[in-house]
């Protein structure tokens, strides 16, 4: 059982990064499907939500039953569940049916991640060791995820997210059958079946508010990307790597860099710096995405990693404590989309009206005829109110062009000024979300700074 | 460095960090990165020093728009997307409650607001204006509709009408 430890950690590290990934994997295909399953931007999330509000229920009670039924065990089979799952998602022809299967492979990833943090101290060598690279892993997946989303989103399609998943959670499992079938044989479930203590409380409500903030980094962004500015999935997979690079950055600065507390801290500091940055965008230019994502990431790396290991170290059972952990970080990607979304989707409205009064105001003042600016106003009202929910796009309201040579001219002109009108909504749409999110990444700081008198 | 003062510096340069980046977009104009605000079609609005009976004709109907907008309290963007054909007239009505009569009333208090711009801006024969504000009182609605869109004709006419009697009206009125 314990020959070949070093893949066997290598594997189990892959699973967890693997399910985690699936909290943001989905968020730059999230157009894609409200578009092929006609549904809307408040429905399409709950492909986001649901997942995330799964595994926030189920962690804790999946690491009860791992630790009852045994580590192997349990995360071969939530592994097999999340894997199966994943077909389902990738035939789903429904919104309903998506959402279903989402649930499902919570239910799995769960079992399959709680249960991975019991058996990784005897692969890796040390709990603390063990908390490592468990806590690396599943900040990876969750980081990696949107570009990984984005880049299979547009060369092959949003299915192919879920369906490549469900071989690659089969191969990760592989190695766990030998750890079951000595379970199976042995009898052996786990290593102590103690009483559990308590949860890191302070640790854990951080963890929460602090992943609400950059669940809202990730998905506002995409969505701001590709609604907004129109960049096609592989273009906004590739600016959103910025943050994962970031990341990695940030991971650098380990405990040498300060205490926990002090990692936290600075760590809920920069994310909230960078969201306020998102919040603050003075033009629609994916370069100025930029800084607001280095600091995101750097501060996602720090803040994660900071909180986990002190929710986990020196407690035990892990998987329970990882449990919490998983719960805690999950709710608060839950309650990130559930707070934010009518918040945007009412602005992307209010924008939008705005939008259709701005452009239409560049019509009227513009030196086109009389009779063609009014027909050109009606052309993009009927363009811009067909598009409901989103921010829409111009460019086929100017279709055909004028015929006459000054009219033509002069629609080419206003095509472009409408069309800054329509970027400073899409972008003005996102900023009060953003700003929210900020806030509730500074929220984070209030149990971190408290838990100075506890133990962080 | 004590972990205590590494801890300290890393704080420090989080908040930084981030307050740079905030004060920097704040001064490259993020807090009013936005769609312009549409202007009160109440308030006076500059005409554009027009030369050609064309460009007096667009003034002329923006005028009106405006004019028009205030009298219903919508904007003049609103209006102008509301005249544009006869659906978009129908759904303006129903969504703002307002019947024939009142857009006939509003529209009318617009082209007679225009009347009075044009002759402001010495766009306008002040000999013109007050049989203008005559003809504009008594017109129908669909015609009222159709001078907003385009006033050349309504303009036209009546320079044609001035054209061979304003000498002989300049010589005896002062």
């Amino acid at each position: 059982m314990n020959a070949a430890p070093r893949p066997r950690t290598a594997a189990l590290a892959f699973a967890v990064g693997l399910v985690l990934a699936d909290s943001s994997i989905v968020v730059l295909a999230l157009p894609e499907i409200y578009r092929e399953l006609d549904t809307s931007v408040a429905g399409v999330t709950w492909v986001l939500v649901s997942f995330n509000l799964v595994m926030a229920l189920a962690a804790v009670p999946a690491a009860h039953l791992a630790r009852r039924v045994g580590p192997g065990r349990a995360a071969a089979v939530g592994l097999a569940v999340f894997a199966g799952a994943g077909i389902a998602c990738g035939i789903a022809a429904e919104l309903s049916t998506l959402i279903a299967a989402r649930c499902a492979q919570a239910l799995g990833g769960a079992l399959a991640v709680t249960a991975v943090l019991e058996l990784l101290p005897a692969t890796a060598g040390s709990e603390r060791r063990a908390v490592a690279v468990w806590a690396t892993a599943g900040a990876t997946g969750a980081a990696l995820g949107p570009a990984v989303g984005g880049l299979l989103t547009q060369l092959v399609s949003w299915q192919s997210i879920f369906l490549v998943q469900a071989p690659l959670a089969i191969a990760a499992g592989v190695p766990l059958l030998a750890i079951a079938r000595h379970e199976a044989a042995t009898g052996i479930v786990s290593a102590e079946l103690r009483r559990t203590g308590r949860p890191h409380l302070l640790a854990n409500l951080a963890l929460t508010l602090v992943s609400s903030a950059i669940a809202a980094a990730l998905f506002l962004l995409v969505l701001l990307l590709i609604e907004g500015w129109r960049l096609s999935p592989i273009g906004a997979a590739i600016v959103v790597t910025a943050m994962p690079l970031a990341a990695l950055l940030g991971a650098r600065l380990g405990p040498g860099a300060g205490s926990a507390r002090a990692r936290a801290a600075a760590g809920a500091i920069l994310v909230s710096g960078g969201l306020g940055g998102l919040a603050l965008l003075p033009h629609a230019d994916v370069a100025l995405t930029l800084p607001p994502q280095l600091l995101v990431g750097i501060g996602l790396a720090l803040v994660l990693s900071a909180l986990t290991e002190t929710a986990l170290l020196g407690r035990a059972p892990q998987a329970i404590h990882g449990g919490w952990t998983i719960s805690a970080r999950h709710a608060g990607v839950a309650v990130g989309l559930i707070l934010l979304t009518p918040l945007f989707t009412e602005e992307i409205d209010q924008q939008r009206h705005d939008a259709i009064d701005a452009a239409t105001a560049v019509v009227l003042d513009s030196k086109v005829s009389p009779l063609l600016k009014l027909e050109l106003s009606q052309r993009i009202q009927d363009r811009l109110e067909g598009e409901r929910g989103k921010v829409p796009t111009i460019g086929p309201a100017f279709e055909p062009l004028p015929e006459d040579p000054a009219d033509r001219v002069a629609v080419v002109g206003l095509r472009e000024e409408l069309q800054d009108q329509l970027d400073r909504a899409a972008t003005h749409a996102f900023s009060s979300s953003f700003g929210l999110a900020a806030l509730l990444g500074l929220l984070a700081l209030i149990p971190i700074g408290l838990a100075r008198r506890v133990d962080l | 460095m004590s972990p205590d003062a590494r801890g300290r510096f890393l704080i420090g340069a989080a908040l930084a960090a981030s307050l740079a980046l905030v004060l920097v977009y704040l001064a490259a104009g993020g807090s009013s990165y936005a769609p312009e605000k549409v202007k009160d079609p109440c308030q006076p609005r500059a005409w554009r020093n027009p030369e050609s009976l064309q460009e007096i004709a667009e003034q002329f109907s923006l005028s009106a728009l405006d004019g028009a907008a205030c009298r219903l309290g919508v904007s003049r963007e609103t209006l102008a997307r509301a005249l544009a054909t006869p659906e978009s007239r129908e759904r303006f009505a129903r969504r703002y409650g307002i019947d024939d009569a009142e857009l006939a009333r509003a529209i009318r208090a617009g082209l007679l607001r225009a009347v009075d711009d044009a002759e402001r801006a010495g766009a306008l024969n002040p000999l013109l204006a007050a049989p203008l504000r005559e003809v504009v009182r008594r017109i129908p609605l669909e015609q009222a509709v159709e001078l907003v869109k385009d006033a050349r004709s309504l303009l036209n006419s009546a320079q044609n009408f001035l054209g061979p009697a304003q000498g002989l009206l300049e010589q005896v009125l002062p």
